[in-house]
C-alpha cells in the first residue's frame, strides 16, 4: 500500500483482545457498588385512555426501592426532532410497549415481580395501525394534532409528465418494504449512576453520546452539564441505539433513589419498544429511452412512523430523494408522507429510507433492461454518476467508483456468463446504490469532527473522539489515522472511550459518518500534536521545525537519516520542561456541506460519496418456493481502506442483514402487537443461511476523506433486497415486490405466471 | 468450573447463567435473550455446547463447566481466540463468547470439519455483525 505504514493495512481491532477473552465489559455487564435494578410496566394497549394508576402495592412490595410514573418526571415533551415523547405515558398510552411506570428494586426478579403489583386502568381508545388509513380524516389521533401527519415532502424538477411521454418505456410498480429489527445481540441498555449535585451519569449503548444529552436534558428538567454520557463496550446497534425511553426511565428512578439504577431491556420488550425500520410503500415510475438513458422518475413514498416521529421523517425524506444522486434521471415529481400510527415508533436501520428506495428503483431498472433488451450492468453504468458531476440535488460527486464497481462485480461474479447461459431455477441478479459520509441534514445544529490526541510521558498516545464504536471497527480505523499522521506504530495508541465530560462534541455514528467526521476530526488533532512534538524536537535536535518528518516512532531531519531522535524522548522531554503538562493536540474538521434548501432541496449534504454494486446467485426451489442464496459478490467504493480487514467485514456483515431482511426476516404485527418478538419466531439469519460474500474493494482516493477514506456502514446493505429480489427473477420470471420474499410468495407468483402462460395459449 | 471448585448455596429456580455471571462475577458469558434461541450465553457443560440461561445451576452440581474466562491461561490466549483476533471475526464481541466455545466443542470432536459441518455446528450461535464468513474462516485454519 504505497506509501502509509499504517493506514491501508489489514489490522485487527485493537480491542479485538479484550472482545475475545471476555475481558470487554458490555453496558449489561456493569455492576456498581449499591446499583438496582430497574424495569418498566408497559402499556397492553395499542391506544388507550389512561384513568389511574395505583402503585401502592408495588411500593411496598420487599426489596422494592422506588416506583415512578409520570407524575415523577417534568412532564415536559422532548424528541430528538418533534417534541412527541414523555418519560413515561401521560394521559394515553400510543402503542403496545409504551412506557406507563418504572421500578427500581434490589434485583431483577423482584422488579418484574413488582410490576404486576401496579394497578392501571385504562380505556381502550381505537387505534389505527396502516399509515394510509392513519392519514384519512376521520382517522383515530394518535397525538395532539388535527392530522396524523408527521410530515410531507414534495419535489418537482423538470417537468416528468412531458419525459414520460417521449420515453419508449415507461415502468410503474408499487413496492413494499416491510417493518424488521436491527437484532443486535445486546438489547438496549443502561446504567445511570447520580451524584450529590444532581448530576446524571449515564452509561449507556448510544451511537450519538453527546446529542442525545440535549432532548435528555430538556426531558429531566436539567442544564445539558448534569447529563453526562460515558460510552462502554456495547453489542451492535445498527441504527437502533440512539434515543430511547429506557435510559430516561432509569435516570428518573436513579434520581428518586440516589441509587446507580441497570436497565436492560429483556428481549421480547427490545422488540416491542425497541426501535425497528420504518415500513413504507413506494408507487415508482421511471422512463427511459430505447438507448437505455433515463428520462424521470416519478415516486411516491408513505412510511409509518409508530407512535413517535423520532427520527422518521428525515428517513422518508431519504428514500425521496437519495438515489436521484445515483443515476441522471433529469425530470423528478417526488411525494412522500410520514403519518403516525398506533404501533412501536420506527426509525433508523442501517441504509436510512435509502435502502427501501434501493429496492424499488433496482427492481424497475431490471425490468426496464429486461424491455430494451439492455444488460442491466450496462443499464447502470450508463445512467451511473460519475466523478466530478454535479448531482439534480446540488450534491458535489468527488469521486464515484460506481462503474468500477459493476464493472469488477460483474467480472468477479461471471456474471456475462450465467446471465447467457442460465441453469433451471437458478438466476443472478444485480444492484447498485449510493450513500453518504454524514448527512448535512440530519444534525442540522452544525457539521464536522473533531479529535484530542494526548501525549504522555512514556510516549503513549491516548486519542479521544466523540463518535461511537459499536463493534464496526472505528477504534481501530482512528488510531491507524493518528498512528500514520505521527509516524508511531499501532501499539503506541490507545484510544479513550467516549465521556461527555473529556471527548469532544461528536455528532456521533450514523450516516454512515465516523470514519470519514471522526477520522478527520482525530487527524486534525493528530497534526496539531505533530506541530508540538516538532516544535520541541526542532529545538532538541537544533533543526528548524518545518524540516523534519515522523516515521516509525522517531522524528528525522529530511534529507539526514542519521540526525533523529526518539518520539518517546521528545514526549518525555516535553513533560519534563513544562511542569508535567502532557502535549495535547486538538484539532477539528468542518466541511464546506450545504444544508439542503427546505423547499428544492439543493444542497450537498455529504463530504464524500460511498458507492456499490452487489450481484447474488440464488437457486429456487420451484416445489416449495424456497430461495436459497448460493453466492455473493459485493463491490463496494470505499475512497480508500484504511482498514481492509474491518472494511471487509462491514461489507459480509451488511450483505448478511440485508439477506435476512430480504429473505427471512418480518416484525408480524396483529392490532399493534407484534406476534413475534423473539429469536425463535423472528429469525435471523444463521450461519447455513448465508453464501460466501466476495467482497471487492474500489479504491478511487476521495478528495475529502481522511487519506481519501469514505464511510462503508449502510452501502454494505442497501443493494441487497434487490439483487437477490433481481436473481430470483432472473431465476424463475417472477417479480416479487413485496419484502420479505417469502416462500408462499413464491409459490403464489409463479402459480400465476403458470396460469397467464396458459391463458395467454387459449 | 474453569478448573476451579466452587461451593456454592443458590435458590433452585436460577440459572446457570446468572450464576456464572452475578454469583461467581464472571461476565464474560453473555445474556442476549435468556430464552435459548441466540448461544450468547454458551458455555461448556462436560465439554457440551450448552445455553447457560436453559440450565438450572443445580444441574451443573457436580459437572465440569468452561467458560470464556476458563479458555485463556492468564494473558495467554486459547489459539482458537487468537485466531478469531487474526481474521478479523470479533466485531461488537457480544457473540464471541459463546461463539468461540462452540468452536472449541466443534474442534474437540471433530478436528477436521467441512465448512458445512462448521455451519452446523455454528447454528446456535447468532453473530449480526460479521455474517459468520469470517469465524468459518477461523475455523477453516484451526483444523488439525
Amino acid at each position: 500500500m504505497d506509501k502509509y505504514l499504517v493506514v491501508g493495512h489489514p489490522v485487527p481491532q485493537v480491542d479485538a483482545r479484550e472482545r475475545v477473552s471476555g475481558a470487554a465489559e458490555f453496558v449489561s455487564d456493569i455492576r456498581l457498588p449499591g446499583m438496582l435494578h430497574g424495569r418498566i410496566l408497559r402499556s397492553p394497549h395499542p391506544h388507550a385512555r389512561l384513568l389511574r394508576i395505583d402503585t401502592s402495592r408495588a411500593r411496598r412490595f420487599p426489596g422494592v426501592k422506588a416506583v415512578v410514573t409520570a407524575e415523577d418526571t417534568p412532564k415536559i415533551p422532548f424528541g430528538p426532532r418533534t417534541d412527541d415523547w414523555m418519560i413515561m405515558a401521560v394521559d394515553k398510552v400510543r402503542f403496545v410497549g409504551d412506557e406507563v411506570a418504572g421500578v427500581a428494586a434490589v434485583d431483577e426478579d423482584t422488579a418484574e415481580e413488582a410490576l404486576s403489583l401496579i394497578e392501571v386502568e385504562y380505556e381502550p381508545l381505537l387505534a389505527v395501525f396502516d399509515p394510509l388509513e392513519a392519514m384519512q380524516p376521520g382517522a383515530p389521533l394518535i397525538h395532539n394534532k388535527e392530522k396524523n401527519i408527521v410530515s410531507e415532502f414534495d419535489l418537482v424538477k423538470g417537468d416528468v409528465d412531458q419525459a414520460f411521454k417521449e420515453s419508449d418505456v415507461v415502468y410503474t410498480n408499487r413496492y413494499y418494504t416491510n417493518q424488521v429489527y436491527q437484532a443486535y445481540l445486546e438489547p438496549m441498555a443502561c446504567v445511570v449512576q447520580p451524584d450529590l449535585s444532581g448530576k446524571l451519569t449515564f452509561y449507556m449503548a448510544t451511537q450519538i453520546p453527546s446529542m442525545t444529552r440535549i432532548p435528555y436534558a430538556k426531558a429531566l428538567g436539567l442544564p445539558l452539564e448534569k447529563v453526562r454520557v460515558v460510552v462502554p463496550y456495547y453489542g451492535g446497534a445498527f441504527g437502533a441505539k440512539m434515543e430511547t425511553n429506557l435510559h430516561l426511565v432509569a435516570a428518573v428512578l436513579a434520581q428518586k433513589t440516589g441509587k446507580p439504577v441497570r436497565m436492560v431491556n429483556p428481549r421480547e420488550e427490545d422488540f416491542m419498544a425497541g426501535n425497528p425500520r420504518v415500513p413504507m410503500a413506494i408507487n415508482l415510475t421511471i422512463g427511459a429511452k430505447k438507448d437505455g438513458t433515463l428520462t424521470g422518475k416519478e415516486v411516491k413514498v408513505v412510511g409509518a412512523a409508530g407512535a413517535r416521529a423520532v427520527y422518521s421523517m428525515v428517513i422518508v425524506a431519504t428514500a425521496c430523494y437519495r438515489i436521484d444522486s445515483l443515476y441522471h434521471f433529469k425530470n423528478l415529481r417526488t411525494k412522500g408522507v410520514t403519518a403516525y400510527t398506533n404501533t412501536v415508533p420506527t426509525s433508523a436501520y442501517r441504509g436510512f429510507g435509502n435502502a427501501q428506495m434501493a429496492f424499488a428503483v433496482e427492481s424497475s431498472l431490471d425490468m426496464i433492461a429486461e424491455t430494451l433488451s439492455i444488460d442491466p450492468a450496462e443499464l447502470r453504468i450508463k445512467n451511473g454518476i460519475q466523478t466530478g458531476e454535479t448531482s439534480i440535488h446540488g450534491w458535489k460527486i468527488g469521486s464515484s467508483g460506481l462503474s468500477e464497481c459493476v464493472r469488477r462485480a460483474t467480472e468477479a461474479s461471471g456474471w456475462k456468463e450465467k446471465r447467457r447461459q442460465k441453469q433451471f431455477a437458478r438466476g443472478i441478479g444485480l444492484a447498485c446504490c449510493n450513500h453518504v459520509s454524514g448527512n448535512r441534514a440530519f444534525a442540522r445544529e452544525f457539521d464536522g469532527g473533531a479529535g484530542i490526541v494526548r501525549i504522555g510521558r512514556e510516549g503513549k498516545v491516548l486519542v479521544y473522539h466523540g463518535e461511537s464504536d459499536m463493534g464496526q471497527g472505528q477504534n481501530t480505523v482512528f488510531a491507524q489515522i493518528v498512528a500514520e499522521e505521527l509516524g508511531v506504530s499501532l501499539e503506541q495508541i490507545e484510544v479513550a472511550r467516549v465521556d461527555t465530560d473529556v471527548s469532544p462534541f461528536g455528532l456521533g455514528s450514523f450516516a454512515t459518518r465516523g470514519t470519514v467526521f471522526g477520522g478527520n476530526g482525530v487527524k486534525a488533532a493528530a497534526a496539531d500534536a505533530k506541530r508540538q512534538v516538532f516544535e520541541l524536537a526542532a529545538e532538541m535536535l537544533e533543526a528548524n521545525p518545518a524540516d523534519l518528518e515522523a516515521r516509525e516512532g522517531k522524528i528525522y531531519v529530511s534529507g539526514s537519516p542519521d540526525k533523529n531522535i526518539p518520539f518517546l524522548k521528545v514526549a518525555e522531554n516535553s513533560l519534563y520542561k513544562r511542569g508535567g503538562a502532557p502535549i495535547i493536540g486538538t484539532g477539528f474538521w468542518v466541511p464546506d456541506t450545504v444544508l439542503p434548501d427546505p423547499v428544492t432541496k439543493y444542497g450537498n449534504i455529504s463530504p464524500a460519496y460511498p458507492f456499490a454494486c452487489q450481484i447474488a446467485e440464488v437457486e429456487v426451489d420451484t416445489e416449495t418456493g424456497q430461495v436459497r442464496v448460493i453466492n455473493y459478490t459485493a463491490a463496494h467504493d470505499v475512497g480508500r481502506a484504511i482498514n481492509p480487514q474491518t472494511t471487509e467485514g462491514q461489507i459480509q456483515g451488511g450483505v448478511a442483514q440485508g439477506v435476512g431482511w430480504t429473505l427471512m426476516e418480518n416484525m408480524v404485527i396483529e392490532q399493534g402487537r407484534i406476534l413475534n418478538p423473539n429469536f425463535r419466531d423472528y429469525v435471523i439469519p444463521g450461519p447455513l443461511d448465508l453464501p460466501p460474500i466476495k467482497s471487492i474493494l474500489v479504491e478511487p482516493v476521495d478528495p475529502k476523506g481522511p487519506f481519501g477514506a469514505k464511510g462503508i456502514g449502510e452501502p454494505a446493505l442497501n443493494p441487497a433486497p434487490a439483487a437477490v429480489a433481481n436473481a430470483i427473477y432472473n431465476a424463475i420470471g417472477v417479480r416479487i415486490t413485496e419484502l420479505p420474499i417469502t416462500p408462499e410468495k413464491v409459490l403464489q407468483a409463479l402459480r400465476r405466471k403458470n396460469e397467464d402462460e396458459k391463458i395467454l395459449l387459449l | 468450573m474453569n478448573d476451579e471448585v466452587y461451593e456454592l448455596e443458590t435458590p433452585a429456580n436460577r440459572t446457570l447463567l446468572d450464576v456464572i455471571r452475578d454469583d461467581l462475577g464472571m461476565p464474560g458469558t453473555k445474556q442476549g435473550c435468556g430464552n435459548g434461541e441466540c448461544g450468547a450465553c454458551t458455555v461448556l457443560l462436560d465439554g457440551e455446547p450448552v445455553n447457560a440461561c436453559l440450565v438450572l445451576a443445580l444441574q451443573a452440581n457436580g459437572k465440569r463447566v468452561v467458560t470464556v474466562e476458563g479458555l485463556s491461561e492468564g494473558k495467554k490466549l486459547h489459539p482458537i481466540q487468537e485466531a478469531f483476533i487474526a481474521h478479523g471475526a470479533v466485531q461488537c464481541g457480544f457473540c464471541t463468547p459463546g461463539m468461540v466455545l462452540s468452536v472449541k466443542a466443534l474442534l474437540d470432536k471433530n478436528p477436521t470439519p467441512q465448512e458445512v459441518e462448521i455451519r452446523e455446528a455454528l447454528t446456535g450461535n447468532f453473530c449480526r455483525c460479521t455474517g459468520y464468513q469470517k469465524i468459518v474462516e477461523v475455523v477453516l485454519s484451526l483444523r488439525a
